[in-house]
């Protein structure tokens, strides 16, 4: 049985290539359909996100390789294959169920330790599942691949530390705020990058929200979406005290919020805290000065971009825990797929042996015409027991090597031994070392 | 048995606040080093063998062991400890624990250095008046260390967020509400206690003569009164004034340091307090005579 992954990702291709190959949700039992079609006694799941286009397969025909998947995939898109066949890479065996884990334990995603990706794995798994496209190899393949990613994500910190600005923004209010619920965000200037923030501080449970804006029907927008009121730009003064938490974000080339209306705030505030997120770029919204402001404190975009910067490098560091952790697991999982190919390795070579045996014995019955018959089947009755007794050892110590996943390389070892012809094609080797086909 | 040997106990429970204090700095700083389980447990254990000793003080000497400064000190921060667990409890203020202990193991070294000062209670004084007096104050000393305790985390924290240092105390660090809401908890559990312990004293006077005919002008008495005007101070500049954070905070600070001086340093000016000085050689009568 070989398991093989072919497929492209964000680091190994461009959007547009990625874009050309992927699949839609509704394309893919089609996909499934043709695939199994071309490769009757196969497996197949299709992955199919933003960030990758993966197809995992496995079969026991040796015609199922690397580049008979590339065709599918030419056919299939009505893409030449010399178009993307240079972003692709492809991986067999141990390798491509390594690689599955990573996928899955979200170590390849381009935010590492993401959340998203196992279910879209799960998806993609269920996807081909309902199709019937999955069968025993495939299917203890994605379950494990499903708890390893739990497993990667419980053991270590990869999906500790906020990685975007919406939950850093967060985290930094969280240092200010114990309860979110009775806390008013005020938003000036309804941009997108506001609205991310807005949005993540009310998940958090903010219920009181304000929004202004130069343009005042996109604030009545936006306070709309979230239940809350729209400002006018020039009454931002007098309502600024109302607020707890104030993310600015506009466009303006000079400061929105200046110290005196900090300080106008917070007297009518009674001193009452207040967090600033400045999320404009090149040019500040709120002037720094109002830090020095008691009970004012004030983040800006540098700010929560270096604690994500930070966040992502302690990620990297957990990755070589995680890595140890999907290693063990494929191996395990290589173990299993092993030990479900020494039973018809064995079965085999018990055959091999017992023709061995029938032609001797048919060699030998015409010498032997003058025996008896009650004699001649001591001489057959011994023959069984010697080669059966033969049999038992390398039977029992398969067994043994299964389990300790050195099935495998004692499959091919009784082949090479005994000269069985190969049945089962089971190669390891992607055809060139770097990866890419 | 010599006062030594009874009181050598404390050495370990000394001991155990100091290695709560490195496991609780150890577990903000560092959580993979340091596991949150015995950085809860640790002060839990301490805190046992803590009342056992005490427990076996009140047996030994017939009283509560408030009878010299040594014992007045470790029943203080059995006090202290005690608020810490209950507020622990109702909270779960990880990172408190690593504030308040290594104040607890300073508290504790001191007690030792206390251990053979010559002031001790006389044995004639009234037992309910004397519990009625001491334990409210006591506990509203504890209550405001533990105000004292938030108030210096309260401070690092908004001078983290103010210049922006994101070290792993940022993160280990709860929020400036939770530790102002904490901050006022505190020290609304402390004040009435005060107050309580303050007009039991008073009433105690009236009854007794134990600080002569004049003992509202000795001194920690005075000061007594100063520490409970300061608090009435903060807590109506808190509900009135609406004061918050900071300000607050820097507040408190003094008042502690208050509690501290009211506690123990008139004292050394010379305030007795009940206390009478026993030399050793008045202990060697003593027990002569026995």
């Amino acid at each position: 049985m070989n398991i093989l992954v072919v497929g492209l990702n964000h680091k190994s291709a461009p959007v547009e290539i990625r874009e050309q190959l992927a699949f839609s949700t509704s394309k893919i039992p089609e996909a499934l359909e043709r695939f199994r079609k071309g490769f009757p006694s196969s497996e197949v799941v299709i992955l199919s996100t933003c960030n990758r286009v993966e197809l995992y397969a496995s079969s026991p025909e040796d015609s199922l390789t690397a580049d008979a998947v590339l065709e599918f995939l030419s056919r299939f898109h009505g893409l030449e294959k010399e178009k993307f066949q240079e972003h692709m890479y492809s991986y067999y065996g141990l390798e491509a169920v390594n690689h599955l884990f990573f996928v899955a334990s979200s170590l390849d995603s381009m935010v590492v330790g993401e959340s998203q990706i196992v279910g879209q794995v799960k998806e993609a798994y269920m996807a081909a599942a309902t199709c019937e496209a999955t069968d025993k190899t495939l299917n203890k393949l994605f379950q494990q691949a499903l708890s390893v990613a739990k497993e990667v994500h419980t053991k270590s910190d990869i999906a500790k530390g906020k990685v975007s600005i919406g939950s850093v923004a967060v985290d930094f209010a969280k240092k200010m705020v114990r309860d979110f619920s009775d806390k008013t965000v005020f938003i000036i200037g309804a941009g997108e990058m506001a609205e991310l923030v807005l949005k993540s501080l009310v998940d958090q449970g903010t219920r009181t929200v304000m929004v202004s804006n130069r343009s005042f029907d996109r604030a009545v927008a936006l306070a709309g979406e979230y239940g809350g009121k729209a400002v006018r730009f020039d009454d931002l003064g007098e309502e600024l005290f109302k607020a707890d938490i104030v993310i600015s974000a506009t466009a303006a080339p000079h400061y929105v919020l200046h110290p005196e209306h900090i300080r106008e705030a917070m007297k009518r505030r009674r001193g009452k805290p207040m967090f600033l997120i400045d999320l404009a770029g090149e040019h500040r919204d709120i002037n720094p000065e109002v830090i020095k402001i008691d009970n004012v404190y004030l983040n800006n975009i540098d700010d929560l971009e270096s604690m994500v910067k930070q966040n992502t490098d302690e990620r990297a560091k957990e990755m070589e825990k995680c890595r140890a952790i999907v290693e063990k697991e494929a191996e395990e999982f290589m173990a299993w797929l092993e030990e479900m190919k020494i039973g018809p390795a064995i079965t085999h070579l018990r055959e091999h042996f017992h023709s061995i045996g029938k032609e001797e014995l048919e060699r030998l019955r015409p010498k032997l015409r003058g025996v008896g018959e009650e004699v001649w089947q001591e001489v057959v009755y011994t023959m069984e027991r010697t080669l059966n007794k033969l049999l038992h050892e390398p039977a029992k110590v398969g067994k043994q090597e299964a389990k300790n996943g050195g099935g495998y390389r004692y499959v091919e070892t009784l082949k090479k031994l005994f000269g069985i012809r190969p049945t089962d094609h089971s190669k390891t080797a992607p055809p060139n070392p770097s990866g890419s086909v | 048995m010599s006062a030594s040997l009874i009181y050598s106990p404390f050495f370990l429970i000394t001991a155990l606040y100091l290695l709560s204090s490195v496991w609780g700095l150890g577990n903000l700083l560092r959580p993979e080093g340091f596991s949150k389980k015995w950085a809860d447990r640790l002060p839990i254990i301490a805190f046992v063998l803590h009342s056992l000793f005490l427990i076996f003080l009140t047996f030994k000497t017939n009283n509560i062991p408030i009878t010299n400064l040594f014992e007045s000190m470790v029943f203080l921060i059995w006090c202290v400890v005690a608020v810490f667990n209950g507020v622990g409890y109702l909270y779960n203020v990880t990172a408190l624990g690593a504030f308040l202990f290594p104040l607890v193991t300073l508290l504790s070294l001191w007690a030792i250095g206390l251990m053979g000062h010559p002031l001790s209670a006389p044995t004639n004084l009234g037992k309910f008046w004397l519990i009625a007096h001491t334990i409210p104050l006591f506990m509203g000393y504890a209550a405001f260390t533990l105000t004292f305790t938030l108030s210096v985390m309260y401070l690092t924290q908004q001078r983290q967020l103010k210049l922006k240092v994101f070290g792993p105390l940022f993160k280990g660090l709860p929020s400036l509400e939770s530790l102002d809401v904490l901050m006022w908890r505190t020290l609304s559990l402390g004040f009435p206690l005060l107050t309580l312990g303050l007009v039991f004293g008073a009433f105690w006077m009236r009854y007794s003569n134990a600080l002569g005919p004049q003992w509202y002008l000795d001194s920690k008495v005075v000061m007594g009164l100063v520490t409970w005007l300061i608090y009435a101070a903060l807590l109506h500049l808190r509900i009135g004034v609406s004061w918050h954070g900071s300000r607050v905070a820097a507040l408190t600070i003094v008042g502690f340091i208050l509690v501290l001086f009211t506690f123990l340093g008139t004292f050394f000016l010379g305030a007795q307090h009940g206390f009478q000085k026993v030399s050793q050689e008045d202990v060697r009568l003593i027990k002569e005579l026995k």
